[in-house]
C-alpha cells in the first residue's frame, strides 16, 4: 500500500520583540503537491521557513510528519532548504562538493548514482565539474544547491524565491525539475511572482496576519483566481 | 550660510545619536530591555544628543591636548641635547606638514558628506565651504590654549604661541588649495584615506626628520622654524582665496565619495568581504585528497587555505627560532646579562600568555572557516545534524591545535634552552614545566577560539558579525592576556597553574560544545 505522508504545523508562533510575525500558523501539507506560498513583503515567509528549518527558534507551536497516521518530529535530514541566493562552499570544486555530500550521507541516499550522472542530470557541463565553486556562475551555483538538496530526497523541500534571479533557460529547467520531483515529497515554494506560482503550484497558500490560509480555486478561471488572490492580499494591507 | 551650518549640524547629530542608540542595542543584556521603538524615545534621544554635543566640544580640545602632550612635547622631552623651544618648534613644524596633507578635512571621505551632498542633495560648494571653514575655526580655537600652555612652558615667546594656530590653519589651507589647483590640472582628486605609496614614503621621511634628527642633536634653528610658520599666514590667505573661488566641489566630492557609496551599500560591502575571503583560496589545481567524508572536507580546506594557515605559522616559527638563536648568541657574547636573562625566564612566564595570544591563528582560522565554508554549508540541513557538527568540531580542533603547536613548541624549547644556557636551575622539573605550560597555552587558545566560535557562531548569512556577546568575549580575552603581561610570578607556580587551568578549561569546553554546539552552531538570523 502506498504511504500517505503529511506535514503538519500546529499553532506555530514567532514574535520579534512586540511584533507578531507568525501568530498562529496551523496547516497540513500533503505529499505529492507543490504549494505556492504567497505573501506581501515582510509577511513572514522567510521567518516561517527559518522556523521550519530550525534556523530560528519558534516561540510556540510544533510541526511534525504524519506518516500513515504515525507522528514523528521533523529531523534535519527531512528538510531541504534552497535559498534565493545560492550558497556553496567556495573552496571546493563541484565534484568535490558532491563527493563530500555523498560520502557523509552514504547511508541515507537510496540507489546512489555516479557523480557524473548527477551532473548530467542537472545539465552541468563536463568542463565545469572540476572548477572551484567560487568560479561558478549564479545559475550554476543554484543548480548545485538544488542538486544537493534533492539527492538526499528530503521529505520536505522548502524553496525561498529560488527562480527569481535565474535566466529564462535555467528557470525553465528548474521548473521542469521541480515538477518531476514532486512525487513522494512535499514542496513549499515561496515567490512574489504570481504567474510562476499559478503555473507551477498545485495549491496557493497565503501568509496573512501571521496565519496560513489556502485560496480555493474551485470553478474560477485563472484571471478570476488571480483577482481573488490579489484581493485577499490587499485586504490584509488595509487592516 | 547659517542655515547650511545648522542643517549639517543637525544631520551629523542625528546620525551620531542614532549611532549611539544602535550601539546600545548591540550590548547583550541591554538589547533585551531596550524596545525596537528606541529611536522614538525622547529621553534617550536627548541623552544621546547631550553626549553628541559633549563630543563636539571634547573633540575640539581633547585631541589637541593629547597631541601636544604626547607627540609634540612628550617625545620632545627625550631630546636633552637641544634647547626645549628648538625641539618643540622643530617637531611641531614637521608634524604640521604631515597633517597638512594627511588630515585635510576637505579631502576626507566621511559619511556626513555623502548624506548631505548626495542623499539630501545639498549644494556641494556651500556645504563643503561652510563645513571646511567651521573646521578651520575649530582648529584655531582648539589649538590656541595648548600652543600657549605648552609653548610657554617650552620657552616659546607668547606672540608666537598666539600666532601658531593661525600658522597651522594657514598651512592646511595652502596645501588644500594646491590640491584643488592640482585637481583642475589633472582632473583627479586627492583622497586622504587612500594615500599612495609615494605619499606614505614622504610621511615616513618627514617623521624621520621630525623625530630622528633631534635624536642626533640636530634641529632646524628656531628663527627658521618660526619664519616658516609665519610664512604660512600669507600663504594661508592665498589658499583661502583659492578655496573660496574653486567651482567644482560637486565633482571633487563625487570622486572622493565614490568609494564610500559602495561601502555603504550593504550588498556591495558584502560582496567585497566575500571576494577578499575567496581570494584566500588557493587555485592550485593539483590539490586533492584521498580521504573520505569530513576528513576529506577538512583536508581540502586546510590545503586550499595553506597561505593563511600554515604559511603564517611557519613564518612565526622562523621568527621565533631566530629570536631564540639571537638570545642564546647574546648570552654567549655578553655573559654578564646571563643572570638577568635567567631571572626573566624564571619570572616572566605570564608574559608569554600575551605572546601566545598574539601569535595564535584562532581568529584567522575561524574567520576563514566561516566565510569560505560554514557560511554556505550551514544553509544545508544535512550539515547541521548534531553528530556531524561534533565530528567536524573534533577534526577542526585537531587541525588548529597542530597549527598553533609548532611555534609554541619552538618557544617552549627556546625558553628551556635559554634557561639552561644562562646558568640553569636547581630543579630539572622547571624545563618540563616551561615546555608543557607553553604548549598548554597554545592548546588553550586553540580550544578557546574554536569553542567560542561553535557556541556563539557570531555571523549571519550576510557575513556580518552579529553577536555582541562574541565581541565581549573577544575583548575580555584580550584584556586578560594584556593583564598577564604585567604579572610576574615564579615559574613553577604559574606554570602549574597554567597547566591545571588548561586541562580544566578543555574539559569544560568539551562538555559545553557537546551539550550546546548542535543547537548553537547555526547561521544567525
Amino acid at each position: 500500500m502506498k504511504r500517505v505522508m503529511k506535514f503538519v504545523i500546529e499553532h506555530l508562533s514567532k514574535k520579534f520583540e512586540k511584533r507578531e510575525i507568525l501568530r498562529d500558523v496551523h496547516f497540513t501539507f500533503e505529499e505529492g503537491k507543490i504549494y505556492g506560498l504567497l505573501g506581501r513583503n515582510g509577511a513572514g515567509k522567510t521567518t516561517l521557513f527559518n522556523c521550519l528549518n530550525r534556523d530560528l527558534k519558534a516561540d510556540g507551536g510544533r510541526f511534525y510528519f504524519d506518516i500513515d497516521g504515525v507522528c514523528r518530529e521533523a529531523k534535519a535530514e527531512d528538510i531541504g532548504y534552497v535559498l534565493s541566493t545560492p550558497t556553496v562552499p567556495e573552496f571546493l570544486t563541484g565534484r568535490e562538493f558532491l563527493k563530500f555530500f555523498m560520502d557523509i550521507n552514504e547511508k541515507s541516499i537510496e540507489n546512489p548514482k555516479s557523480i557524473d550522472t548527477y551532473f548530467d542530470y542537472m545539465g552541468i557541463e563536463a568542463e565545469d565539474r572540476d572548477k572551484l565553486l567560487k568560479d561558478y556562475s549564479h545559475g550554476m551555483k543554484n543548480k548545485m544547491q538544488m542538486l544537493i538538496n534533492i539527492i538526499a530526497k528530503p521529505n520536505l523541500l522548502l524553496l525561498d524565491e529560488p527562480l527569481t534571479s535565474l535566466d529564462v533557460v535555467v528557470a525553465e529547467e528548474m521548473k521542469q525539475l521541480l515538477r518531476s520531483l514532486k512525487q513522494g515529497r512535499i514542496t513549499i515554494f515561496s515567490t512574489h511572482l504570481m504567474d510562476l506560482a499559478l503555473d507551477l503550484c498545485d495549491e496557493i497558500v497565503l501568509l496573512n496576519h501571521g496565519e496560513l490560509e489556502v485560496v480555493e480555486k474551485t470553478n474560477l478561471d485563472s484571471k478570476e483566481f488571480k483577482d481573488k488572490i490579489i484581493a485577499a492580499l490587499r485586504e490584509e494591507g488595509h487592516e | 550660510m547659517n542655515k547650511t551650518l545648522k542643517i549639517s549640524f543637525a544631520l551629523k547629530n542625528t546620525y551620531r545619536v542614532n549611532g549611539i542608540l544602535f550601539s546600545l542595542k548591540q550590548i547583550p543584556l541591554l538589547k533585551k530591555i531596550l524596545p525596537s521603538t528606541l529611536y522614538q524615545v525622547k529621553g534617550l534621544k536627548t541623552f544621546a544628543n547631550v553626549l553628541s554635543v559633549i563630543w563636539e566640544m571634547v573633540s575640539m580640545f581633547l585631541g589637541k591636548f593629547l597631541y601636544f602632550l604626547t607627540m609634540v612635547c612628550g617625545i620632545g622631552i627625550l631630546y636633552e641635547k637641544l634647547p626645549d623651544n628648538q625641539a618643540f618648534l622643530h617637531i611641531l613644524l614637521f608634524l604640521t606638514i604631515i597633517g597638512s596633507f594627511s588630515n585635510t578635512n576637505i579631502f576626507n571621505p566621511t559619511k556626513d558628506k555623502y548624506y548631505a551632498m548626495f542623499l539630501l542633495r545639498m549644494d556641494a560648494r556651500e556645504y563643503t565651504l561652510v563645513n571646511y571653514l567651521y573646521a578651520m575655526l575649530k582648529l584655531v580655537i582648539g589649538f590656541l590654549p595648548f600652543t600657549i600652555l605648552f609653548g610657554k612652558s617650552m620657552g616659546t615667546p607668547l606672540w608666537l604661541c598666539v600666532l601658531l594656530p593661525f600658522c597651522i590653519a594657514g598651512m592646511k589651507l595652502f596645501v588644500a588649495s594646491v590640491s584643488l589647483w592640482d585637481y583642475e590640472r589633472r582632473g583627479s582628486g586627492f583622497n586622504e584615506n587612500k594615500l599612495s605609496k609615494y605619499v606614505w614614503g614622504w610621511i615616513a621621511l618627514l617623521l624621520g626628520v621630525a623625530y630622528g634628527l633631534p635624536a642626533f642633536g640636530l634641529a632646524l634653528p628656531e628663527k627658521m622654524t618660526a619664519g616658516i610658520f609665519l610664512l604660512c599666514i600669507p600663504l594661508g590667505v592665498l589658499g583661502m582665496a583659492k578655496v573660496l573661488t574653486f567651482g567644482d566641489y560637486r565633482a571633487i566630492n563625487q570622486e572622493l565619495l565614490s568609494g564610500l557609496t559602495s561601502q555603504m551599500d550593504f550588498a556591495a560591502k558584502e560582496q567585497i568581504i566575500k571576494k577578499a575571503n575567496e581570494n584566500k583560496i588557493s587555485t592550485d589545481t593539483s590539490i586533492s585528497s584521498n580521504q573520505n567524508g569530513f576528513e576529506y572536507l577538512n583536508e581540502l580546506f586546510v590545503k586550499r587555505h595553506k597561505k593563511i594557515l600554515w604559511n603564517s605559522t611557519k613564518k612565526i616559527s622562523y621568527v621565533c627560532m631566530a629570536l631564540v638563536a639571537g638570545v642564546l648568541t647574546m648570552s654567549f657574547l655578553k655573559p654578564e646579562i646571563k643572570p638577568t636573562l635567567n631571572e626573566m625566564v624564571m619570572m616572566w612566564l605570564p608574559y608569554f600568555v600575551f605572546i601566545m595570544y598574539a601569535i595564535n591563528r584562532g581568529t584567522g582560522f575561524t574567520q576563514a572557516l566561516f566565510m569560505n565554508c560554514d557560511h554556505s554549508l550551514l544553509t544545508y540541513s544535512f550539515y547541521k545534524q548534531p553528530k556531524f557538527v561534533l565530528r567536524l568540531f573534533q577534526i577542526r580542533l585537531r587541525e588548529i591545535m597542530k597549527i598553533n603547536a609548532v611555534p609554541a613548541f619552538i618557544i617552549g624549547i627556546g625558553l628551556a634552552l635559554t634557561l639552561f644556557a644562562t646558568g640553569g636551575t636547581d630543579n630539572p622539573l622547571h624545563y618540563i614545566i616551561l615546555i608543557v605550560s607553553i604548549l598548554c597555552m597554545s592548546l588553550f587558545f586553540s580550544i578557546h577560539y574554536l569553542t567560542v566560535y561553535y557556541l556563539l557562531q557570531p555571523y549571519n548569512v550576510g557575513t556580518e558579525l552579529k553577536s555582541g556577546t562574541y565581541r565581549l568575549v573577544m575583548t575580555a580575552t584580550y584584556m586578560v592576556c594584556f593583564f598577564m603581561m604585567q604579572l610576574r610570578m615564579q615559574l613553577e607556580i604559574f606554570g602549574i597553574m597554567t597547566i591545571v587551568f588548561c586541562v580544566l578549561y578543555s574539559v569544560i569546553a568539551s562538555i559545553l560544545v557537546y551539550r550546546f554546539a548542535p543547537k548553537t552552531f547555526k547561521l544567525r538570523t
